[in-house]
């Protein structure tokens, strides 16, 4: 087996992963990063709107300061963030946007002068300053009190992952593409490295590092709609789930954007329903006025995802050979609204859907967009569990979000947390002596061994047939709408899909076996997910229960941590104080009404956005 | 009901050489909406699992998709079945390393070829975390991430008739990405530096003008144009000190009213 | 940015030779053929431009320094040319399954350089050893076999003229993209006049008597 040796090794190489490597290899340590794919492929790449970062720069956003950065973020968490962790964040995100354009991001700047910009569907009018112009610009995002994302044009994801990369190879980091992590390399106490299959020809290669980080982005692919790219199947979660001492926190914390478009789930943005566009039934009835008598398709967009899977149950969804759906109609805005206010929209119409939303109904669904759990990691970025585990960006639960992340702070997350974990993983390389086993190395591998061998003699059912029968799971029982009776349905029968996953087979080495041997894992994660859903008898932010509305502060003001014992069908479930302190006590949002059940704070957990504890 | 589509596939595995590169047939029927990237899939979960491809973020964005559909490289991703004949003839990008069927190494092609144009900000300055952003015209900023908006998908390498007959050429990506660094005020490299990266016939003297790459390039990048300028800003660094500078600097500025 | 001083290391120009030659061939040929095509107006203008070329002893010393310069730009240009074993193969192929226009032109661009390159040769021998230029030497060679050889000929130096200087254009810059359909069109119809005026011409002088 070949075996590689490096002081940092970096399970994903998105922006995040990169962002860390950047840091630690600018530090004059040796970094190898792993990729399923090409770097700049990540699905970093794919984030269009922006980075939050309090830089002031815009009229729309004159006398932002990461204080009013911070309480956006996290009236946003419904409360459900650690605030040590988000102000950390509302602070560094300024100087983490100013040292990638000082690598190179083209931001788009500001141009003084009047323009014309839009609020809620309307024009108005405002003068950008003289003195602040070529700074970087800002615009608007929803839940947030200032304009503040950064970004460049409709490609900030792109554009900074590539400036990323750019350092990369400048500082010389080896990057091993084509690379699954399946497992990681630990002796109980501390993480050694992991072991991953080579894509190009099966071969488990070692990597021993003195610090890892897993950056694997989210785990949208245990739904079957999902906005996320093929890859995001969970890898770096899983690896830290199966070694039984890691943590996952808030795994029932998962963001639905109400319009994916079908067959492919690309997003079409929320200025479509902003600027007037209606959802349709199979009867081409405009049924949201029904659920939501005063906002109709414009209320918070939980609610909109809930009342759409609440109608398609109803049988009135649209039937198709991609499953069902329904219309989205913006035909009524006309010709010149849609091919320029709405470029974006239109051009994925006609490009993947083959649908010209001039004259023809857009099929959407709601669907997965983001998870905010992940691997629970502390403020350093250290997961719990393992010591010289580390882990970063939408893969952790550095925990910025809560239990539901503002638009642009999970991009401006990537390179924050990378900057800072990054800062950290120094530190501890500074510090501290490792030994490598090769022993526990053996076992990992090992291991990986078995289950290859398992599912090539495996006779049970393929990969393909369990993945999409726990996907359907996901969609059905432990989606939008949540309740204690779906949810003990959902956790049934992943418990059965995951008992299956013994004799599934996987004859063909290539596709087929990674995707076999990351099967049992995601069903894992799902269960996870299905699980501290069904525990959580609250409402909070994106988990939604129907037969317990209210946010539930005197019980569940707490952080879900799952573990995997070795053998069992279910995680082991433990709760965590959600934060410190609170910088800023528990309230109302101001948005999405919703019923509080009060939690009572001693006097002394409360401190000011300045104070140091 | 859809049509009945007929794909030719080219199979080949480099692990397994004894079994000869072949296409093979697969039959699909057509639903509305399809793309090649539900196609392909439905083809390995349902007939045979064996069959190998890239897709990542399959929305045009990844670049991971690069195949040649029908003669012509493109992203399968945003490739619609309704736009095509029946009859589908799929081949993997030629030029790049075969991995196996319709999967190519670009990953390792395009990281070479990064290394050898140092694709990053050539600059002195050290970052200052306490001090504001340099400024920047913002209509600079649209031009640069104009240029930035290469997916590195390594349709314009395959269609390059140049890179076929010549293995070491460097393709239009990566003068597009050099040019992109020449108009950035914060990279300090010089027509000279450019001269010595693309100055010869594995950089912008290879390229034939062939413009196939500006062409095929899924995200409109305007290739032609940046070959153009980059092609004119190095020959004309290639005779100093034998053509006068008045005359040198007049031919830089002539043609298409581009930024030089 | 641009210093004066000489730049160190070994300076790759052999594009800017090609290019410069190129185009001095380029203005040459349009020059030339519309000389010829003097003839379509009255063959004793063409017998007058010729004598006046010879009397300054223009003909004598430009025919031998241009059938140098058209090695010279061959030579250069040839290092592009599929030689090797299998180049030719794969680029046909290439160009078949991509239906590329351009890529066809550069195709077109190689063939009519191999003709051009044995043509220029006998076509200034022959001329130059039968001094004075004059219509009506012309037409006993053209009697002679030699109009078949102007059929190819004729059509191969327009055409490979005429995509020269489109490529050029594209490969400079100074034809922009946008431009680029307008341009290649514009070119079509320029080569077409030279055409019609070159068979015009050839015509005039094959019916002289």
């Amino acid at each position: 087996m070949r075996v590689y040796h490096s002081d940092v090794l970096c399970m994903g190489a998105g922006l995040a992963g990169e962002r860390v490597a950047v840091e630690a290899a600018q530090a004059g340590f040796s970094v190898i990063c792993l990729s399923i794919v090409p770097p700049r492929r990540s699905h970093s790449s794919a984030a269009q709107g922006g980075m939050q970062a309090a830089l002031g720069n815009s009229i729309m956003g004159e006398g932002d300061c990461p204080e009013i950065h911070f309480n956006d973020t996290v009236k946003g968490s419904d409360w459900g963030c650690d605030q040590e962790v988000a102000r950390l964040f509302a602070n560094t995100a300024p100087i983490a946007m100013r040292e990638m354009a000082w690598m190179g991001v083209p931001w788009n700047r500001v141009v003084p002068g009047e323009h014309t910009y839009f609020k809620g569907g309307k024009p108005f009018q405002a003068m950008e300053k003289k003195e602040n112009e070529g700074l970087i610009h800002s615009r608007a995002f929803g839940g947030t009190a200032k304009w503040r994302t950064c970004y460049t044009s409709d490609g900030t994801g792109h554009a900074v992952l590539f400036t990323l990369d750019n350092r990369m190879l400048q500082l010389g980091v080896e990057v091993h593409d084509r690379m699954q992590a399946e497992i990681l390399i630990h002796n109980g106490e501390r993480c050694m490295g992991c072991v991953a299959r080579d894509l190009r020809n099966g071969e488990l290669v070692g990597y021993f590092a003195k610090a890892t980080l897993i950056a694997t982005g989210g785990f949208g692919r245990i739904y079957r709609a999902t906005t996320n790219a093929v890859i995001c199947d969970g890898g770096g979660q899983i690896t830290a789930l199966e070694t039984g001492v890691v943590p996952l926190g808030n795994m029932e914390a998962v963001q639905f954007h109400p319009t994916g478009t079908v067959p492919t789930d690309i997003l079409v943005t929320e200025g479509c329903r902003g600027d007037g566009g209606t959802l349709l039934d199979v009867n081409q009835y405009r049924f949201m006025p029904d659920y939501e008598p005063e906002k109709g398709e414009l209320a918070s967009r939980d609610v909109v995802s809930r009342r759409m899977t609440e109608h398609m149950r109803k049988g009135l969804g649209v039937k198709s050979p991609y499953g069902e759906h329904l219309w989205l109609d913006i035909r009524h805005l006309g010709e010149k609204h849609i091919t320029t206010n709405l470029r974006e929209v239109y051009d994925i119409c006609m490009h993947f859907l083959g649908v010209n939303p001039i004259h023809q109904l857009i099929p959407v669904r709601p669907t997965q967009h983001y998870s905010m759990g992940g691997v629970r990691t502390d403020k350093d970025g250290a997961a719990y569990g393992l010591r010289g585990l580390f882990s970063a960006g939408e893969a952790a639960c550095w925990d910025m979000h809560g239990f539901n992340r503002l638009g642009g702070n999970s991009l401006a997350e990537t390179i924050v947390a990378g900057r800072i974990v990054g800062e950290k993983v120094v530190e501890f390389l500074k510090g501290g002596v490792s030994d490598f086993s090769s022993q526990a190395l053996d076992d990992a591998a090992a291991q990986v061994q078995g289950r290859i061998g398992a599912l090539r003699r495996g006779r049970g059912e393929d990969c393909y047939t369990l993945r999409n029968a726990m996907q359907d799971v996901m969609m059905e029982h432990v989606g939008i709408f949540r309740n204690g009776k779906d949810l003990q349905t959902g956790v049934d029968k992943l418990q059965d899909i995951l008992a299956r996953c013994k004799t599934m087979r996987a004859s063909h080495g290539g596709g087929e076996l990674s995707m076999a041997l990351r099967v049992p894992g995601m069903v894992k994660l799902a269960l996870c997910v299905a699980y501290g859903a069904l525990q959580r008898v609250e409402s909070r932010g994106a988990h939604a229960r129907e037969d317990y509305p209210e946010r539930n502060d005197k019980d569940w003001l707490v952080r879900t941590l799952a573990t995997w014992k070795e053998g069992a069908t279910l995680p082991t479930l433990n709760y965590e104080k959600v934060t410190p302190f609170f910088i800023l006590p528990p309230g109302d949002r101001g948005y999405g009404s919703g019923k509080i059940i009060p939690g009572k704070l001693e006097d002394g957990d409360i401190v000011s956005f300045a104070q140091q504890v | 009901m859809g049509r009945n589509l007929k794909f030719e596939i080219f199979r080949y595995n480099p692990l397994t050489p004894d079994i000869q590169p072949c296409m093979r047939t697969y039959r699909l029927e057509e639903h509305p909406s399809m793309t090649l990237f539900i196609a392909l899939n439905m083809i390995r979960e349902r007939q045979d699992a064996s069959l190998q491809f890239d897709f990542c973020c399959r929305a045009g964005i990844c670049g991971s998709c690069g195949m040649v559909i029908n003669g012509r490289p493109g992203l399968a991703c945003h490739t619609q079945t309704c736009d095509l004949p029946n009859h589908i003839a799929l081949h993997p990008l030629p030029v790049f390393k075969l991995l196996g069927d319709l999967c190519v190494d670009t990953g390792v092609w395009f990281r070479n070829m990064g290394t050898k144009i140092e694709s990053w900000i050539h600059t002195a300055k050290a970052f200052e975390p306490s001090v504001p952003e340099e400024r920047m015209d913002n209509a600079l900023a649209n031009h640069i991430f104009e240029l930035d908006r290469c997916i590195e998908c390594g349709c314009c390498v395959g269609a390059c008739g140049t890179a076929r007959m010549r293995e070491d050429f460097i393709g239009a990506t990566a003068i597009n990405r050099l040019a992109r660094f020449h108009i950035d005020p914060r990279d300090n490299r010089s027509p000279a530096d450019f001269y010595d990266i693309i100055g010869d016939d594995t950089g912008i003297f290879g390229c034939m003008g062939l413009l196939a790459c500006d062409n095929v390039c899924p995200k409109n990048l305007p290739l032609q144009d940046q070959l153009g300028i980059m092609r004119r800003m190095v020959t004309i660094e290639s005779v100093r000190g034998i053509i006068p500078a008045f005359i040198r600097n007049k031919l830089q500025g002539c043609g298409c009213k581009q930024k030089c | 940015m641009i210093a004066s001083s000489f730049p160190a290391g070994a300076r790759s120009r052999l594009d800017f030779w090609q290019v410069a030659s190129g185009a001095i061939l380029a203005l040459f040929i349009c020059v030339h053929l519309i000389l010829e095509g003097s003839v379509v107006i009255s063959p004793k203008l063409t017998d007058g431009i010729a004598w006046l070329l010879e009397a300054t002893c223009v003909a004598q010393i430009a025919a031998p320094c241009l059938v140098l310069l058209i090695l010279f730009h061959f030579w250069i240009a040839a290092r592009k040319m599929p030689f090797r074993a299998g180049e030719l193969g794969v680029f046909v192929r290439h160009s078949r399954c991509l239906r590329e226009a351009d890529t066809w032109l550069w195709l077109v661009q190689v063939f009519t350089a191999v003709v051009i390159l044995a043509g220029a040769f006998f076509h200034v021998y022959t001329v130059m050893t039968d001094l004075p230029i004059t219509v009506a030497g012309s037409a006993k060679r053209l009697h002679s076999g030699w109009m078949a050889f102007h059929a190819v000929f004729l059509p191969c130096v327009i055409l490979h003229t005429g995509i020269g200087i489109y490529r050029l254009a594209v490969k400079f810059g100074i034809c922009s993209k946008a431009a680029r359909n307008r341009v290649r069109a514009t070119i079509w119809i320029v080569m077409g006049c030279y055409l019609t005026l070159g068979t015009l011409a050839l015509s005039r002088v094959w019916f002289l008597e």
